[in-house]
């Protein structure tokens, strides 16, 4: 039976995020938490192959408890169980340390074949995370999936097609594998009421640093991320462009046309 | 080892078909800046064969030198490959600094020998500041959807990785320098180390309105567009001879190709007039315009996207729509 994994991230609706114009920073408050959207298709991916080649979809998430929704969305929507990496040892990780931590909570319950990622967070947008996992998995990785053409768990081999700059290739990778999903043929499933109800009961397996033995504490978190912001500041604002009104919204076109066509 | 005993500035040279690609060069022409102010070498790491022309674009670049890797394991890219020829090499000639373009594979082995090294992997940054003080490179770039700045340094680990959009910066040749040293090193990678096979590979059949990134004019719709609404934006492009493009947003909506989206996360684009309608103006996504006209429509008086324009119009986007498409018919 395929063991897959699908790594899943909760992440605040950034285009509900607004900048304080006093303090320049960022207000969280009153924005809603969400799942990452690219990570419903990465799901939705490895939903597709549990139907046709059976197996056991795993969630992990490493957050604050409260990312237990984002797991209860993606168990509504078919996932089997799912694991929360919590603690606040956890926290203010880049994804050096973040890939580590998952790793080594993922392998508490043993090797997986097939691991899933969505191509890149909504908040983050490294997408490096799929790469630096595979490293830690020690796996083979496709990048960019665009669709799995095949997955053959006798010959521990998997066939997908992989979107370059200009073309698609079709490769052949060795399992483990590590893929990170391209939304276009991969939908986001649409939980129903029976997945739902399933979601709202199922156990999720919790897990803090301490139950992870051999954990280093100094590659998890904010001591294990080489990549520190040592500051953030509002976007610089050139000057206000010259705004045209000339009364009336055809006026104010038949100007823009002729600046248009001075140009 | 502290960061000191790291120098040299790297970028990887990617060669696809014999032929460079151009952010190679723009990352040549932009770490030479950084050279020049850190007082480190510039140095060019190519695997496989790569034409002697294609050398030499490099060279008017401004590189110190060329590290050039043959061996078996390069005729085609593999991950495993450039993952591990970039693992030794950095354990061996430890540079401070190692940037990789953000194409396809560019990202896929980047994030990856970076997490082999430990070390740290910035991506899509905008700006590249050298701090003389703390000698970190500052990897400059908009967060949280473009609503602020984020300065991102790696100030303990060497070498600082970094992976850069094509187009971000420019392809501007300072010139060749007087000495440019070659290091020939082979560093062959064992067959049985790489876990994929190419079987098949396809070309995208060229769907020129696909293509944004060359076009001389872009109508840009942002999340304000009505979904109805969109034929009509695309005849307007076609009536400039121009191409329709989005923000993330609109792709996100799935109401257009994510290849049209414009900006950090998406292409990178240059065109010379540019008509955003309905764009709120995300920093994300107006860095991706260098536009020689820029024009904003917007309901909104206060959307940022007024601050980048050179004209503007507050006023329903479709209505300005229609009337520009109007007019152009009637030729006036």
């Amino acid at each position: 039976m395929l063991r897959i994994l699908v790594c899943v991230k909760q992440v605040p609706d950034v285009d509900q995020l607004r900048m304080d114009p006093e303090t320049g920073n960022l207000i969280r408050e009153g924005v809603p938490a969400i799942l990452n959207p690219l990570d419903a298709n990465a799901l939705s991916a490895a939903l597709s192959v549990k139907e046709e080649y059976g197996g056991e979809v795993t969630l992990i998430t490493m957050g604050p408890p409260a990312a237990e929704s984002a797991l209860r969305e993606c168990l509504a929507a078919g996932a089997d169980r799912a694991v929360l990496v919590t603690d606040r040892a956890f926290g203010n990780a880049d994804t050096l340390a973040t890939s580590y931590s998952i790793a080594m909570a993922a392998q508490l319950d043993g090797e997986y074949d097939l691991i899933f990622c969505g191509k890149e967070s909504l908040d983050g947008a490294t997408g490096q995370m799929g790469a630096q996992l595979a490293e830690r998995f020690g796996a083979a990785q496709v990048t960019g999936t665009l669709k799995i053409e095949q997955v053959d768990e006798a010959a521990r081999v998997i066939r997908a097609q992989r979107e370059v700059d200009g073309g698609v290739e079709t490769l052949e990778a060795e399992l483990p594998c590590l893929l990170t999903i391209e939304k276009k043929n991969y939908p986001a499933r649409i939980p129903n009421l029976k997945g739902k109800l399933r979601a709202k009961k199922a156990e999720i397996k919790t897990v803090s640093s301490a139950d992870i033995p051999g954990l280093d504490l100094g590659r998890i978190g904010d001591p294990g991320s080489p990549t520190k912001v040592p500051r953030m500041f509002p976007p610089e604002l050139p000057e206000r462009g010259e705004i045209i009104d000339e009364g009336s919204i055809e006026a104010s076109v038949a100007k823009l046309y002729s600046l248009i066509k001075g140009e | 080892m502290g960061k000191s005993e790291y120098r040299d500035m790297w970028v990887y040279l990617e060669v696809n078909g014999g032929k460079l690609h151009p952010v190679s060069l723009e990352l040549c022409c932009e770490a030479r800046r950084l050279c020049d102010e850190s007082g480190e070498r510039l140095i060019g790491v190519a695997a496989g064969a790569v034409p002697e022309s294609e050398l030499a674009q490099v060279k008017e670049c401004g590189v110190d030198g060329l590290l050039l890797v043959s061996g078996s394991g390069y005729e085609r890219y593999s991950t495993e490959a450039y993952t591990r020829l970039f693992t030794e090499l950095c354990r061996k000639y430890r540079p401070s600094a190692v940037f990789v373009g953000a194409t396809a594979n560019g990202r896929d082995f980047a994030p990856r020998f970076a997490a082999r090294l430990e070390t740290g992997c910035t991506s899509d940054a905008t700006e590249l500041i050298y701090n003389p003080e703390s000698r970190d490179i500052e990897f400059v770039e908009p967060a949280a959807g473009g609503k602020i700045m984020a300065v991102i340094t790696i100030p303990e680990l060497r070498p600082q990785v970094g992976t850069i959009r094509p187009g971000t910066f420019k392809h501007a040749p300072t010139g060749r320098r007087e000495v440019v040293e070659v290091i020939n090193e082979t560093l062959p990678c064992p067959a049985e180390e790489i876990r994929t096979r190419l079987l098949d590979y396809k070309a995208d059949e060229r769907d020129a309105e696909l293509d944004i990134s060359d076009s001389e004019t872009i109508v840009c719709v942002g999340n304000g567009v009505k979904d109805e609404s969109l034929p009509k934006y695309r005849e307007l492009a076609a009536l400039l001879g121009g191409k329709l493009a989005c923000t993330r947003p609109v792709a996100d909506r799935e109401l257009l190709s994510n290849k049209l989206q414009v900006g950090q996360s998406g292409v990178m684009i240059k065109p010379k007039l540019y008509l955003g309608f309905g764009v709120s103006g995300a920093v994300n996504h107006v860095t991706g315009i260098d536009a020689g006209t820029f024009i904003a429509v917007n309901t909104d008086p206060d959307a940022p996207i007024f601050n980048y324009c050179d004209y503007g119009i507050v006023a329903d986007m479709d209505a300005v729509c229609d009337e520009l498409i109007a007019l152009l018919k009637r030729g006036a």
